[in-house]
């Protein structure tokens, strides 16, 4: 579970200070599928690099699985996201020197595993999106969606407990939007958590909740649950 | 992890090979010229005879003109004269002694067809080869027996011996060395120290003598001497006139077991200069000095002050050479800021990411190593045909220098990957995971 109380983000220049987040509260359960839309500047992406342990927040309360987020260390916090949450970007963010096993395995070494785990874990997170025969290719060789696929495998390959997908089909066409979307239904399916943004209504109501965020609140809910930011207050 | 993080940097470098080239030569250059200079400083600042340099005495008396000192008072002069070098040999004061000078003659082989042979060698006495340690590989050094009763013996170098015997043993047999007939009584095997410490007057890196005689034979004029002449009054006419002034132009040697025997015999140097005055010798006060080996190399500025500069520059270019690659790596890695905010997102921290990117500068750091050690052996080569054959033996890498090198460009690289390594951890991942 991701629970988030009153998170405020500043950012301080020398002259501005800009709240990208205010009294921020969210409840994600179990199994969740939740999509964030908004529009730019909003504080959807902020949201979501706070909630993958990317960036810090300046008060506020947040807990993952039950731990205070903000008392951890770097060291911790990178374990935190190793263990527990994978990422899939708009830019599919796959290292261009590796081929695809090699990308699939960089979280999984980070973890500690054996060669051998290693080595099932990749080729079931690729034959999962249907890559599996495309292990030594580099990541310019395949098409968007292709690639957006790997991205997913490498976030999978961890099993991790959340997926945080920022516009996951931003750079993809509608066809491929369709197919990565699809991929992400199973995979909620079968247990995964997703927080997805996206700027797209009609993929965004495929989600089980949807959530705007407007002036770094959340300020409407629509679809299902009944949580809003008085309800966790 | 070590391994996977080799083959990332194994991977970077050869994807970014221009950048990684570049760095690879300017850290080449710099340790290849630090390298040709610490090697030549190296080899002249070695220890020559390290397993009983402490025991060897170089010994200095001031006999030279009040009025005028040697070398500005800062040192009595630096070789003996035949009189006081004479007097000390007969007092035996110490465990071993030996009195020197070069001397130079001509050998006429018994083979007809050759053709007669220049030989420089060395007129000494008989504790010479067991006060140096000198190895022979036939024969030994003479007794010394042979040099109270002067007899003609010699002792070839094996350069010398393989010229005239072929390289057999030559013990027993007989040479003809400026008219003399001369009993052959040893031949030293390779023998090159460097520096040359036992007579750095005639240049501390020359290589030894074709031949050794007993220094008696330079007195009787049997052999003719050469080396460095220094008189300060007139020396009178003819040989023994010079034998007896106050011209020095011998080396004087002692092999001294304790502290307690170089105390004593520097009381005895005291006691006999002492003496001497009585004889209206030895104007100046008393200034006797015992160096070991490296108190008297160091004495005599061995290691040239160029030679000293010349390593110096060398490494403030190595310094240029690593600010360099530090701004090389700091693109390097700057430029690999997606790719660091991606492994952050995948479960790096800021202390792995540190050991792959050190690992990386580490992997430049060796291939420039590599090619400094080609560059330090090209320089050296530069230097022996700049410099010729007094420079032969001191433009060698050994391998306590090619280890050196490797360290060094280890080392540095690390250091100068310090920066761009902390740099690049503390890349904000949030920023440019949306940016990629």
């Amino acid at each position: 579970m991701l629970v988030m109380k009153n998170i405020n983000k500043i950012f301080q220049t020398a002259d501005i200070q800009t709240h990208a987040l205010r009294d921020f509260c969210l409840q994600v359960n179990e199994g969740d599928f939740v999509s964030v839309t908004g529009p730019s500047g909003s504080g959807k992406t902020t949201f979501l690099n706070i909630a993958g342990l990317l960036e810090t927040f300046t008060d506020g309360e947040f807990l993952l699985d039950g731990e205070a987020v903000g008392q951890l260390n770097d060291d911790g916090r990178s374990r935190m996201r190793n263990e527990k949450i994978g990422f899939i970007f708009q830019g599919f963010n796959l290292i261009p020197d590796l081929n695809l096993y090699d990308n699939v395995d960089v979280p999984l070494r980070y973890r500690g595993f054996n060669a051998k785990e290693r080595k099932r874990r990749i080729e079931e997170s690729l034959e999962r999106v249907g890559l599996a025969s495309r292990l030594k290719h580099l990541p310019s060789q395949l098409s968007g969606g292709q690639q957006q696929r790997v991205a997913i495998a490498r976030a999978l390959a961890t099993s991790p407990r959340f997926l945080l997908a920022d516009e996951p089909t931003g750079n993809l066409d509608s066809e491929m939007a369709q197919g990565v979307m699809t991929l992400l239904e199973e995979i909620n399916q079968q247990g995964t958590t997703i927080i997805m943004v996206t700027h797209d209504a009609q993929l965004a109501q495929r989600a089980k909740r949807t959530i705007q965020v407007k002036d770094g609140r959340v300020s409407e809910l629509e679809k299902v649950t009944p949580i809003m930011n008085q309800a966790i207050a | 992890m070590f391994n996977y993080y080799l083959r990332l940097a194994w991977i970077s470098i050869l994807r970014h090979w221009g950048l990684s080239l570049l760095m690879v030569c300017a850290i080449g250059l710099g340790i290849g010229a630090a390298m040709t200079t610490v090697t030549v400083n190296y080899l002249m600042s070695a220890n020559p005879i390290p397993e009983k340099s402490q025991q060897l005495y170089y010994v200095q008396l001031d006999s030279w003109d009040v009025n005028h000192p040697f070398n500005d008072g800062l040192s009595p002069p630096d070789q003996m004269t035949f009189t006081d070098a004479t007097n000390l040999m007969r007092a035996k004061k110490a465990f071993r002694q030996n009195v020197q000078a070069q001397a130079f003659g001509v050998i006429e082989p018994e083979n007809p067809d050759m053709l007669p042979l220049i030989v420089y060698g060395r007129a000494n006495s008989a504790d010479f080869f067991p006060m140096f340690n000198v190895p022979f590989i036939y024969g030994s050094g003479w007794s010394s027996t042979s040099d109270d009763n002067k007899e003609f013996v010699v002792v070839l170098s094996k350069k010398t011996n393989e010229k005239l015997f072929g390289g057999e043993d030559s013990v027993g047999k007989s040479i003809k060395l400026e008219g003399n007939i001369f009993r052959v009584v040893g031949v030293i095997d390779n023998w090159q120290p460097k520096p040359r410490f036992y007579d750095i007057s005639t240049g501390a890196f020359n290589d030894s003598e074709d031949i050794f005689v007993p220094f008696h034979l330079i007195v009787d004029e049997k052999i003719s001497r050469s080396g460095n002449t220094n008189c300060w009054k007139p020396a009178g006419d003819g040989f023994q006139a010079f034998l007896a002034s106050e011209c020095i132009w011998t080396q004087f040697w002692v092999e001294l077991k304790t502290q307690q025997d170089k105390s004593d015999y520097l009381q005895f140097l005291n006691a006999y200069v002492q003496e001497q005055k009585q004889f209206g010798r030895f104007q100046r006060p008393i200034d006797n000095r015992l160096s070991n080996v490296m108190q008297w190399l160091e004495s005599q500025e061995v290691v040239a002050d160029d030679a000293q500069m010349m390593m110096a520059m060398s490494f403030m270019f190595l310094i240029v050479c690593l600010l360099n690659t530090v701004g090389l790596l700091l693109a390097k890695f700057l430029g690999k800021a997606p790719e660091i905010g991606l492994r952050q997102a995948l479960g790096a921290s800021k202390r792995t990411l540190f050991s792959q990117y050190i690992i990386e500068s580490a992997c430049i750091g060796i291939l420039g190593g590599i090619l400094g050690l080609i560059l330090a052996y090209l320089g050296l080569q530069g230097i022996e045909i700049l410099y010729g054959d007094s420079m032969k033996d001191l433009a060698t890498l050994d391998s306590n220098m090619a280890t050196l090198a490797v360290l060094l460009a280890l080392f540095s690289t690390i250091l100068a990957g310090l920066y761009p390594t902390w740099r690049a951890c503390n890349i904000q991942p949030a920023q440019q995971l949306k940016s990629q």
